[in-house]
Order: structure tokens, then C-alpha cells, then sequence
């Protein structure tokens, strides 16, 4: 590994007045909240260890103690308090507060902006970022976070994914994630015994189920239902599909001088993949396996003779 | 090597910081620890060190000494500048702060993230655990362009780029704010070809963006808002559509469209109204339910159903 001067040097600066105030801290600690390896922060020790004021006397060290790999600080010289923020670490900090902000509920909302205005103050540059409130959050979104919270049983009535229909289940939520613009809830689900993932959108109703333990046992995987390889060929214009569903795409190639993309699909509920794909009207063609191709063309057959006369 | 680089840094900074009034350069080159070699030497190392500290973001002050020494220019670091202010910080501010900043997960900007709030846990504030908050963010890899960005936006300099799209692939822009929206990020900046301001998604971009070396190119406008050039979601937008909804089907549809009709012999269909916004997901999510859904108004909305079935079955 080769670290620059300068990297280290920043490192060290930071390093000092963390001590100063996690005095007694170990080693593995250290390494964990700067990011760095054991060995790495074990070097930086004793490097800090000989800077100090001129002068150089033992007066003039930094002088801290380390034994049995825990370190205490009792002279950081000039360094006792932390560097200002870059603006890396400030803008980082302000972008990751409003997406905190776009996510709850109102609450909070206040206490964010008046904990923004404080990080600006002494700020020399200027955000560049801008979150945008997740036009989608759910309303349910407020009630499911404290179930994952407090770990709450629910009994959800859930429209499902692959077929237009909705079934109730127990389930034990797990953790909420957001991800291409849809929320998800990670629960166990004791009604299909597997680890389920639900779009919170999905989630017609719900309700705590009291007095009810579900535990979900530890490193269950859920699997889908595994159909055969499918190929398929999306047009540019279509990438939005791409772009929603990146989780189950194998391969991808360009193909710059037909404008599309020829993807390759991991095995997926193939119900699922033919009603999506029809509403794209053309722009995502199946190529692999042809029974699919075939069904497909037959079911835009079957919808369009609702539209006759 | 790097070990002695490092050492003659750290002693630099703590002598600057510890000095309250302006130190020579000849003061610096013999007292401070690490300068070594020839007088030249010495003083080209000092050059390089500051630069150094300056890329690091450190100011180093530099004043004339009073009169009584030559003309020699003195050296120290305000102490003002390079600490960490964030006054009346309170424990709970702390605890969202962390808890905010844990959205990163592996991403590009996590590093930032976190050693921003090492820098804020190092003031001495107790930690407390009063705020919880059991979310993840997992989105689109935003990879280095951010921070080339962040660059860009805060020296006001103009960038170039090319971008996948229909028509034009390179582009020239001033650019004025990065946007985080459903899980995307986008750029919105002026477009120096189309002369309007123009929406982006990072993830179109081809390769690298070329950032121009001069700064303060250009000016945001006071009157900018990122909002409105995003695609645009309020009440002028939302359309309605009627829809017929066979018995048992439908099950989004109906719990957030408004019933019109029931079908009371319980065998045929309901018919909702249902607002929307976006006509081609719309139609998409219409065109999901098979033929359990029909649409029956507005006619054009019909018209552009039955095309987009038209085009699978070409």
C-alpha cells in the first residue's frame, strides 16, 4: 500500500484531538473509525509520537501512552482540537442530512435545518447538492420504521408482485431500504417460512399483531422461483426499465449501432417479466426462450381485442 | 521517506499553530524539526511543505514581521481558521448527524462522510443514543464524478462532458447544482450549446468530464431554483382516467382510484376513476394487469394503449 505524505500527514492531525477526547480508546477501534488497518494506525502512533514544538524535549512532545494496544493522550500540544471540516466532509455531511430529512416524516424536519444552518456557518464554500423529497414516500412509512425499530410483528395485506392479486401475511420486519426510487421493507416472512422483500407501495393496509412472536431464524436466504436463462434486447429509449430493475440483469452489452442493449437476465418469476415487458410496447423484445416470445405476443394479442369495436 | 515527510508536516503544523505572533522563515528552517541539506534545499522543501498544507485545506497566514527585522515575510496558522466551530452542538444533533451519515454504506462518498463525523466527535460532546432511525438508502453508485463536481460547482468553472443520448453526445455546461432525487442523481446546469438550463442524469455520462483550469467562469443565478427543472410532479399535472376493473383484479388500482360504479350481480367489473401523472408508466401499469383491465376514457390515453400493444405484436 502506498499512501501519500499527505494523506498520513491529514490522518495524524485528525487523529490527536480524537484521542484527546476517546481517551483510553483501543487500537481495533481506532482502526475501524478512521478506516484504516491495525498496522496502519499502530505506525501512525509512533510517528505522532515524535512530533512536538521545537525544542524537542520531552516537554516539548506530543506525549500520549500506549500499552496492551489502548491509547490514552495526556499532551497534544497545539493539537487539541479538531481540523476544520474540507468541504468534501462538510458538503457530504449537509447532502446526507437532507436525504435523513426526505425520508421522515415532519418531525425531525426543523431540528435538520437549524442543525444545517449550524454546520454553515463557518462554512467558506458553498453546497453543491440538492436532495429532492422522494416524491414517493409512503404514508405507512412513519408507522413500519418504529415496527423495525421495536420489532413488531405485522400482519400485512400485500398486493403481490408477480400476479394481480393480494394475500395477508405475518411477517417480522426487518429493514427498511430505498433503493431506484422505491421503498422496500426486508422482513422475515412466516407465512412463506423465507426472507421476503415487500414494496412499501405494495402494502395495502397493515396491522401490529400483538401478544405474537415471530423470530426469524438466523442466515435464512429466500430464493425466487427459478425459470430458465432469458435474454431479451431493450432499446435506449426504453433504459428506464434497465435502470428500475438493474437487481436482476446478468450481462449487459451496447449494441451503439442498433441503439439498444442486449441483456441477459438472471432467472426471475417469468409473470412477472412478460406483463412489464408489454407496457413497453415493443421497445424490449424477448429473444430467449421463444415460448416466451410467443406468450408475449399473444397476451398483447388477447389485451388489444378489448379494444376492438 | 514518507515517514519523515509526514514528521517535518505535523511539526510544521503544531509550530504554526502554537506561534501567536508571525514566525520567519528563518526561524522556521532552524528550529523546526525535519529541515535538512543546503540552505537552497532547505527553503524549496519549506515552499513544497506549505503548498502541502494549503492542499489539505490549512491556511497558513502569511504577515510581515515589524519593522525591526528586514523584510522577511513571517508564517502562522490562525488558529480561528483551522479548528473545528460548530458552536452549541448539542448530543442529539450528534446522534442524527451519525445516524445520517451511516446512509453511505460502501459508496464514494462514505470516506467523506465519516470523517467528517470523526472530526465532529473529537469536540468533546458526550454521545448519547436518543435518536434512532432504522433506514437505508441504497442507490445508483455515484461514483468519482461527484466529487469532480462538487470541484467544479464550488470554483464556478465549466465542464465538458459526453453524454448518452439521442442527439447531441458532447456536451459544454456552467454547472450549477448536483440533485439527488428517487434514488438518482442528476446534474442541472446551463447548457452552453442550447443556451438554456438543462436537467442531467450522472448516470448517462460517458467516461470522464473534463474540468476547464480557470475559475469563476460563471454565476448562478440568483433566481435559480433546482426544483423547477425537474420533471414536473404537482396538482396542474395529475390527469384522470376512467377504468374498468374486473372482480377480484386490480388490487393497486382500487385502493388508490376512486369507485364510480359497482357491478352488483358480483361477476362482471367496477369502474374506478384513478388519477395519474407519468402517461407512459400509467399505461404501463394498465398494460401489467392483462385483460382484467380495461380503459375506457380519455380517448387519446386509448388511442396510445392500443399502439403500445400494436408495437409488441410487430
Amino acid at each position: 500500500m502506498s499512501e501519500s505524505a499527505l494523506d498520513r500527514t491529514a490522518r495524524a492531525l485528525d487523529l490527536v484531538p480524537y484521542l484527546l477526547e476517546h481517551q483510553g480508546i483501543s487500537i481495533p477501534e481506532l482502526a475501524l473509525a478512521f478506516g484504516v488497518s491495525e498496522k496502519q494506525i499502530n505506525d501512525d502512533l509512533i510517528l505522532i509520537h515524535m512530533c512536538g514544538l521545537p525544542g524537542y524535549t520531552p516537554l516539548e512532545l506530543i506525549e500520549m501512552f500506549y500499552e496492551d494496544g489502548y491509547v490514552t493522550v495526556y499532551d497534544p500540544q497545539s493539537l487539541n482540537k479538531p481540523r476544520s471540516m474540507n468541504k468534501f466532509e462538510a458538503t457530504s455531511l449537509l447532502l446526507s442530512l437532507d436525504l435523513l430529512k426526505s425520508l421522515q416524516t415532519e418531525q425531525i424536519a426543523e431540528e435538520i435545518e437549524l442543525l444545517k444552518l449550524k454546520l454553515q456557518r463557518n462554512m467558506r464554500f458553498e453546497n453543491p447538492y440538492v436532495v429532492v423529497q422522494q416524491s414517493e414516500v409512503s404514508p405507512l412509512i412513519a408507522r413500519l420504521e418504529i415496527a423495525v425499530r421495536k420489532s413488531t410483528p405485522l400482519r400485512i395485506n400485500y398486493a403481490t408482485a408477480t400476479k394481480d392479486s393480494s394475500s395477508v401475511r405475518d411477517i417480522l420486519p426487518l429493514e427498511i431500504t430505498l433503493a431506484n426510487g422505491f421503498t422496500y421493507l426486508n422482513a422475515w416472512c412466516q407465512s412463506s417460512l423465507g426472507d421476503r422483500t415487500f414494496r412499501v407501495d405494495r402494502i395495502l393496509s397493515f396491522e401490529e399483531i400483538e401478544g405474537t412472536v415471530i423470530s426469524a431464524p438466523i442466515g435464512e436466504i429466500g430464493s425466487f422461483e427459478a425459470s430458465a436463462k432469458i435474454d431479451i434486447k431493450v432499446a435506449k429509449s426504453a433504459r428506464k426499465f434497465i435502470e428500475e430493475n438493474r437487481s436482476i440483469i446478468a450481462n449487459m452489452e451496447e449494441d451503439e449501432q442498433a441503439s439498444e442493449y442486449l441483456v441477459k437476465i438472471n432467472p426471475i418469476d417469468s409473470e412477472w417479466l412478460i406483463r412489464t415487458i408489454l407496457g413497453f410496447g415493443g421497445q424490449i423484445k424477448i429473444i430467449e426462450p421463444l415460448e416466451l416470445a410467443t406468450e408475449l405476443q399473444n397476451r398483447a394479442e388477447l389485451i388489444s381485442e378489448l379494444y376492438k369495436g | 521517506m514518507s515517514d519523515r515527510k509526514t514528521e517535518r508536516l505535523i511539526n510544521l503544523t503544531l509550530a504554526l499553530l502554537a506561534t501567536k505572533r508571525y514566525l520567519k522563515k528563518s526561524e522556521i528552517l532552524a528550529n523546526v524539526f525535519g529541515y535538512e541539506g543546503t540552505q537552497e534545499a532547505k527553503e524549496r522543501m519549506f515552499e513544497r511543505d506549505k503548498d502541502d498544507l494549503r492542499s489539505l485545506g490549512i491556511e497558513i497566514e502569511v504577515g510581515d514581521l515589524d519593522v525591526f527585522f528586514e523584510d522577511e515575510p513571517g508564517y502562522r496558522i490562525p488558529q480561528k481558521s483551522y479548528e473545528l466551530n460548530v458552536p452549541d452542538l448539542t448530543s442529539r444533533e450528534l446522534a442524527i448527524l451519525s445516524i445520517a451519515s451511516n446512509f453511505w454504506n460502501d459508496s464514494i462518498i462514505a470516506p467523506d462522510a465519516q470523517s467528517g463525523i470523526r472530526k465532529l466527535q473529537s469536540l468533546g460532546i458526550p454521545a448519547t443514543f436518543d435518536f434512532e432511525f432504522r433506514m437505508k438508502y441504497l442507490f445508483e453508485n455515484p461514483s468519482a464524478l461527484l466529487e469532480q463536481l462538487t470541484q467544479a460547482i464550488d470554483q464556478k468553472s465549466r465542464i465538458s462532458f459526453s453524454y448518452e443520448s439521442s442527439s447531441l453526445i458532447k456536451r459544454s455546461l456552467e454547472p450549477y447544482r448536483i440533485v439527488f432525487w428517487n434514488g438518482y442523481w442528476y446534474l442541472i446546469g446551463m447548457d452552453l450549446d442550447r443556451k438554456a438550463i438543462r436537467l442531467f442524469k450522472l448516470s448517462r455520462f460517458l467516461g470522464e468530464i473534463s474540468i476547464s483550469k480557470k475559475k469563476n467562469e460563471f454565476e448562478i443565478p440568483v433566481d435559480f431554483k433546482a426544483s423547477d427543472y425537474l420533471p414536473k410532479s404537482n396538482i396542474d399535472s395529475v390527469k384522470t382516467a376512467t377504468v374498468k376493473i374486473r372482480n377480484g383484479a386490480g388490487v393497486l388500482l382500487r385502493n388508490r382510484g376512486t369507485l364510480l360504479s359497482e357491478d352488483r350481480s358480483g361477476l362482471e367489473s367496477d369502474i374506478y376513476e384513478i388519477n395519474f401523472e407519468n402517461e407512459e408508466q400509467f399505461l404501463r401499469e394498465l398494460i401489467w394487469h392483462g385483460t382484467s383491465v380495461e380503459l375506457l376514457e380519455p380517448e387519446n390515453l386509448r388511442e396510445a394503449l392500443i399502439s403500445l400493444l400494436k408495437g409488441v405484436r410487430s
